[in-house]
């Protein structure tokens, strides 16, 4: 990230410093200005949801369903950790239902995995969430039929099926480069160890 | 489909009046928690709009959009969807904009318009995200997943146009 933007950020101020000097400024204050619009909208769709899972933390009914979710979630995270167990079912189930406030959750997850110092959990989860899974992509349905499709929710099929493929994509592809990473860094000749992460690597899968 | 949500709602809020939970504490708390969270977000959002805002303010952005038009026509993208493809790992509230305009300005069943919504539907903003979830960790080698999600997000904008013209 540090990068992209150090990067972006000079590019594009040294062509508006040679092109449009004057308007330096106020793109940046315009940028900070939609920031604090997008925050304030944010905010809306957190406190509705933080709130509702508050309640329903507060009598235990969060807690019932990390417990159902562990075993699959130490198998594909390789967590202990229960609380990020917990943080990282109810980052997927918001996806899921397209709810809007996933990241609170996930943020929750990341800082959680931070404390065991398990990377791949966070990486793993950092790129479930980027592929963008949505059992109902309410938000594109609702603008089509806004925009007056005859069947706004035919839509539903084609971005289910591009969707899931991503999913599969983006962690085949992450599984498959840390465990060529890990080869590399085991050294060759250690056959054991690099079937034991095969068949992590499937069930992770 | 659209029942789901109350029904969550309602559901959690009687069983926690028969648990004999505190709600209205409970809620405010949740709130509270929204609100903090939403001001520690607050300078990763700022400083990711800003960036954007001088990219598009540039120009650079309209150049990067008209060199990469024939790289995706190549692969079966309608050119109309490239800005679309390259704002939406940047910015949420900018692709936004840009799926209601292609909706307006090709109509809502047309061919590019279906494209656009499967195209925004399976991507995320994926330097936003990894700005937020990773604001203040020492995590490490975050490039590899950035790429790949970059990657498998293009891939599925190419199935997906694909995909609409038999679907």
């Amino acid at each position: 990230m540090n990068a992209v933007f150090t990067a972006i950020f000079i590019c594009s101020a040294a062509v508006l410093c040679a092109l449009a000097p004057q308007q330096f400024l106020p793109a940046m204050t315009g940028g900070v200005r939609a920031a604090l619009a997008a925050a304030l909208t944010l905010f809306c769709v957190y406190a509705v949801w933080m709130g509702l899972t508050s309640v329903a933390e507060k009598c235990g009914i969060t807690r019932e369903a990390a417990k159902l979710m562990r075993p699959l979630c130490r198998k594909a995270f390789r967590t202990r950790s229960d609380e990020a167990c917990e943080a990282a079912a109810m980052n997927l189930a918001c996806d899921l239902l397209g709810a809007g406030a996933s990241t609170p959750f996930a943020v929750k997850a990341v800082h959680a995995f931070e404390k065991e110092g398990n990377g791949f959990a966070q990486k793993l989860l950092f790129i479930i969430n980027c592929a963008g899974f949505q059992l109902i992509p309410s938000t594109v349905i609702t603008l089509r039929a806004e925009a007056g499709s005859a069947s706004a929710a035919n839509i539903f099929l084609p971005s289910l099926i591009c969707s899931a493929a991503t999913l599969a994509v983006s962690c085949g592809l992450f599984l498959l480069t840390e465990y060529i990473s890990k080869r590399v860094r085991d050294g060759r000749g250690r056959k054991s160890g690099a079937s034991r992460c095969r068949r992590v690597t499937k069930a992770g899968r | 489909m659209a029942a789901v949500i109350p029904v969550i709602f309602i559901a959690v809020m009687a069983a926690a009046a028969i648990k004999r939970v505190n709600v209205y504490a409970g809620f405010s708390e949740g709130v509270e928690g929204a609100l903090k969270f939403t001001l520690s977000l607050l300078p990763c959002l700022a400083a990711v709009f800003i960036m954007c805002e001088l990219f598009e303010a540039s120009g650079l952005s309209a150049m990067l959009v008209k060199a990469a038009a024939p790289a995706f026509e190549f692969m079966g993208v309608p050119p109309e969807l490239t800005k679309l493809i390259l704002i939406k790992p940047l910015s949420g509230s900018g692709s936004l904009a840009y799926l209601t305009k292609i909706l307006q300005e090709y109509g809502a069943d047309s061919y590019i318009a279906r494209c656009a919504c499967v195209c925004y539907g399976s991507s995320e903003t994926v330097f936003y995200v990894s700005a937020v979830y990773f604001a203040g960790l020492k995590t490490k080698g975050l490039l590899r997943p950035i790429v790949i999600c970059l990657a498998a997000s293009l891939l599925s904008t190419v199935c997906a146009c694909a995909l609409l013209k038999v679907m």
